[in-house]
């Protein structure tokens, strides 16, 4: 295509976007709503990781990561576990190790914690060591014995140094509190503490039996720690008989570890991003449509005069791809400004989250999604409006129905009212359009039913009594799942929001397709409540459909996530009942608008509306 | 003398750039009961804003209008919608059928809205269809009529009720001349069978079916013949060129 050619299209597609801001909005806010939960999530996405390679460095960090845990009252597994350690000193000297710490023996025990007791596991380190973890409070262990709590350990006890805890009924002063980059508690299991030679001989005395042990490996080139594990695999046991577990892991695999719930929040954002952008292809899709559907004339009479349909598209798709750069600017700052928020909610955090940097792949696959979009919901309707032919787009207006809709005739029959059957009649007007709203709306209340489920399971599970050692694993459990709650809830509602959008559209659209039946329908003597009633009926079937699908696909959806965590639980019949009640209510209570707003046009203009 | 419409000094104004233009221009018009009347004038005098006036489809901006002696024209949206669906019976030029509903849905739908009966509607509804002979064509929606029966139609679903009056807006502006002549011959029974119609037309052979003539001109009535079976048609076509000239 010419340049020139190009000019005018860009220009024409300026003016139109001037002359029509209503439409222009409605689709930036949808699109942005997909690009803006992406965004989020996509700085979500290792937004964590910048504040644990602190961490790691001033901790010196292991390369490779050795350890090997068994339970304390196993001593069959002894044997196994004396030739495991002397695997480990082989691996210290293996190729291309340059440093190593370890290993460090742990044992097991408890520690008392809102009322109930905890696992613990006591890493016993020589006092003067240079590797420690990062103290944040008070000082490192040192000669006269006390104890370093890990950071998160500590604040769920609420103690600081000079405090006491009570670890198996005794207490252990506190000299410090510590961060280390294995992870934090309550996320990272079991609770971690450091104690010196000294008191791991007096904890041995008050039960606590060796659990395992750690070695930090560092590597001459760290960029090797795949390959080191790759070639030492030996060292890994799985045997099902034994509970012995060994592991190599390289800092990469513990830093992703580490913030679990992060992941969970990012994954369930993603999801929502992605199912939000499928819905706006539904809104494009519609809007453009509609837009056609008012503009056919135009196309008509601007492919009268000579410009050819590839000049028409190229002037749509124009002004949409620019809809969907600003909704991709705008997406990907929502992200920056948000995610550090919700980024800061986790339990997991070693410290300040900051989003990692907006790379161009990044951007590139925001802007992708809002590309997409507008493609699929422009392309289709843009060219069967173009492909119509030029004679009838001069002689637009609604298509006629085909035949009489046998769900009116069967409501008349049944003593329906005349404006809910008038209703019932145009509500297959628009088959496609009626399909799209139904569908976002039944996403939107599956969604919602998922949200409520969550909602039970988290109450039940603040109920649940805890078990011996567990004492904050449901906390933990609900801290996590009390963040996706959040963001599934926030997710339905944005999905409802789409979805009313849609419903506002469709509605409007179907007003003025309806404008001069009613107009007609008035003439005839019918008052304007009747005429909205009818055109409120025709759109609440949409509705009806989505109530009648978006309730068992949630439950459907529930009853996959229920398999997890969380205790198992029916979402109440009440909940679905208001849900089933209120969202046809608000829905008619939105439609209405349009309706109202028609019939108070005067009744004369609008018979001579095509 | 009982009227069913009687109209003083009704007035319509339309904003426009400069000062706002009179479409009706302070009409007097009254129509009695039974009594066929024509309202001839050029494209554009305010014939159909009138007759918009006179159905409660538009509000004058002055005047009084009475309908079968009730005061309308200060009347809410909805009661002249109630009274409307009683009392006025419209045709129009283009139709205006609602396309969503078959033909004797169409009819039946002002007899519904008054409350009556579905069987009592749906019969009534047949037995007009019937006796404008579109009644094989019942179950059909209008995007499947010709236009002759859809406007055959349209004179059924405004006679369903028995109104006062069936105001007429070019009913055969969209005809050929054999379903012209079909409504020709439909008007012509209305009015030997006493019901009381106003039709605004700007063909003579319409016009001429009427008892009463009144021409407009610029929003107002400018002259009134009484015809009779021996008034010259051919005059009223005259009258409307010499105003289409003057404009």
């Amino acid at each position: 295509m010419r340049w020139s050619a190009m000019g005018a299209g860009a220009r024409l597609a300026a003016r139109n976007l001037r002359h029509r801001p209503g439409q222009a909005l409605l689709l930036l806010v949808t699109l942005t709503i997909a690009t803006g939960v992406l965004g989020v999530a996509m700085s979500l996405y290792g937004s964590a990781d910048a504040a644990w390679d602190r961490v790691w460095r001033a901790t010196g960090g292991f390369d490779v990561g050795v350890g090997v845990y068994h339970g304390p009252d196993q001593p069959g597994d002894r044997a196994l576990v004396a030739e495991l350690r002397r695997r480990a000193v082989q691996l210290a000297r293996a190729p291309g190790v340059a440093e190593v710490s370890g290993p460090s023996n742990s044992l097991s025990g408890s520690i008392r914690i809102r009322g109930g007791t905890e696992d613990l596991s006591a890493e016993v380190v020589d006092p003067n060591t240079a590797d420690t973890p990062l103290v944040t409070s008070g000082r490192w262990l040192g000669d006269g014995g006390g104890i370093v709590l890990e950071s998160g350990l500590a604040a769920a006890v609420g103690a600081s140094p000079g405090d006491t805890v009570t670890i198996q009924g005794r207490p252990f002063p506190v000299r410090g509190v510590a961060m280390t980059a294995a992870g934090r508690y309550p996320l990272y299991r079991p609770a971690q503490i450091w104690v010196t030679p000294q008191t791991a001989a007096a904890m041995r005395d008050l039960g606590m039996r060796e659990d395992g042990f750690a070695l930090a490996i560092r590597l001459v080139d760290p960029n090797q720690a795949e390959a080191f594990i790759a070639t030492h695999q030996e060292f890994e046991v799985s045997d099902p008989s034994s509970s012995v577990t060994s592991f190599l892991e390289t800092a990469q695999q513990r830093r992703a570890a580490s913030h679990s719930d992060l992941d969970g929040m990012t994954d369930t954002l993603f999801a929502a991003g992605i199912l939000i952008a499928i819905l706006t292809v539904a809104t494009a899709s519609v809007l453009v449509a509609g837009r056609m559907a008012a503009r056919i004339r135009q196309v008509g009479t601007l492919k009268a005069v000579g410009v050819t349909p590839r000049q028409v598209a190229l002037v749509l798709l124009v002004e949409h791809l620019a809809i969907a750069v600003v909704a991709t600017t705008i997406g990907l700052g929502i992200g920056r400004l948000l995610a550090p928020a919700i980024a800061g909610t986790s339990v997991s955090l070693l410290g300040r989250p900051e989003p990692p940097p907006l790379t161009w792949s990044r951007i590139g696959a925001v802007a992708a999604v809002a590309f997409a979009v507008v493609l699929l919901g422009t392309v289709r309707p843009a060219l069967r409006g173009i492909r119509q032919s030029t004679l009838r787009s001069l002689d637009a207006g609604p298509r006629p129905p085909r035949r009489p809709g046998r769900l009116a005739g069967l409501a008349a029959r049944a003593g329906v009212p005349v404006p809910g059957v008038l209703g019932l009649r145009s509500a297959w007007r628009r088959p496609g359009r009626l399909l799209t709203n139904a569908t976002g709306l039944a996403l939107g209340v599956a969604v919602i039913v998922v949200a409520l489920g969550l909602r039970e399971s988290l109450d039940l599970l603040q109920l649940r009594p805890t078990e011996p050692g567990q004492a904050t694993a449901d906390a933990a459990v609900a801290a996590l799942y009390d963040q996706i709650r959040g963001i599934i809830f926030a997710t339905g509602g944005l999905l409802l929001l789409l979805a009313a959008i849609n419903a506002w559209i469709v509605a409007t659209l179907a007003a003025r397709d309806a404008a001069r039946n009613q107009a007609v329908m008035r003439a005839v003597g019918a008052t304007p409540r009747q005429t909205v009633t009818s055109l409120v009926v025709s759109q609440l079937v949409a509705c009806a459909i989505a109530v009648v699908a978006g309730i068992p696909l949630g439950l459907g959806l529930w009853s996959v996530i229920d398999g997890g965590d969380l205790p198992p639980v029916r979402v109440p019949a009440t909940s679905l009942v208001l849900l089933a009640a209120a969202v046809p209510i608000a829905f008619a209570a939105l439609v209405s608008v349009p309706a109202r707003l028609l019939a108070r046009r005067p009744i004369a203009p609008l018979l001579t509306y095509e | 003398m009982s009227y069913v419409i009687e109209a003083r000094g009704l007035v319509r104004r339309y904003p426009a750039d400069g000062s706002p233009i009179r479409a009706v221009d302070g009409v007097d018009l009254v129509v009695e009961a039974g009594e066929a009347v024509s309202v001839m004038g050029p494209s554009g005098c305010g014939k159909s804003t009138l007759l918009h006036l006179l159905g409660g489809l538009e509000r004058p901006d002055e005047g009084e209008l009475r309908l079968g002696g009730v005061r309308v024209d200060g009347l809410s949206e909805t009661r002249w919608a109630v009274f409307r669906r009683r009392n006025v019976g419209f045709v129009f030029q283009a139709f205006h059928l609602v396309d969503e509903l078959t033909a004797v849905e169409n009819v039946e739908l002002p007899a519904l809205l008054v409350g009556m009966g579905r069987r009592e509607a749906r019969h009534r509804a047949l037995e007009l269809l019937e006796r404008l002979g579109v009644a094989e064509r019942a179950g059909h929606l209008p995007d499947h009529l010709s236009g002759g029966e859809r406007q055959r139609v349209a004179v059924a679903r405004a006679l369903v009720n028995e109104p006062l009056i069936v105001l007429a807006d070019e009913p055969t502006g969209n005809l050929d001349s054999r379903a012209t002549g079909e409504i020709l011959r439909l008007f012509g029974e209305l009015h030997k069978a006493g019901q009381a119609v106003l039709v605004v037309t700007h063909d003579a052979r319409v016009a001429s079916t009427a008892d009463r003539l009144f021409t407009m001109r610029d929003g107002a009535i400018v002259g009134q013949t009484r015809l009779g079976a021996d008034t010259p048609v051919a005059g009223l076509f005259a009258d409307l060129a010499d105003l289409g000239s003057e404009r």
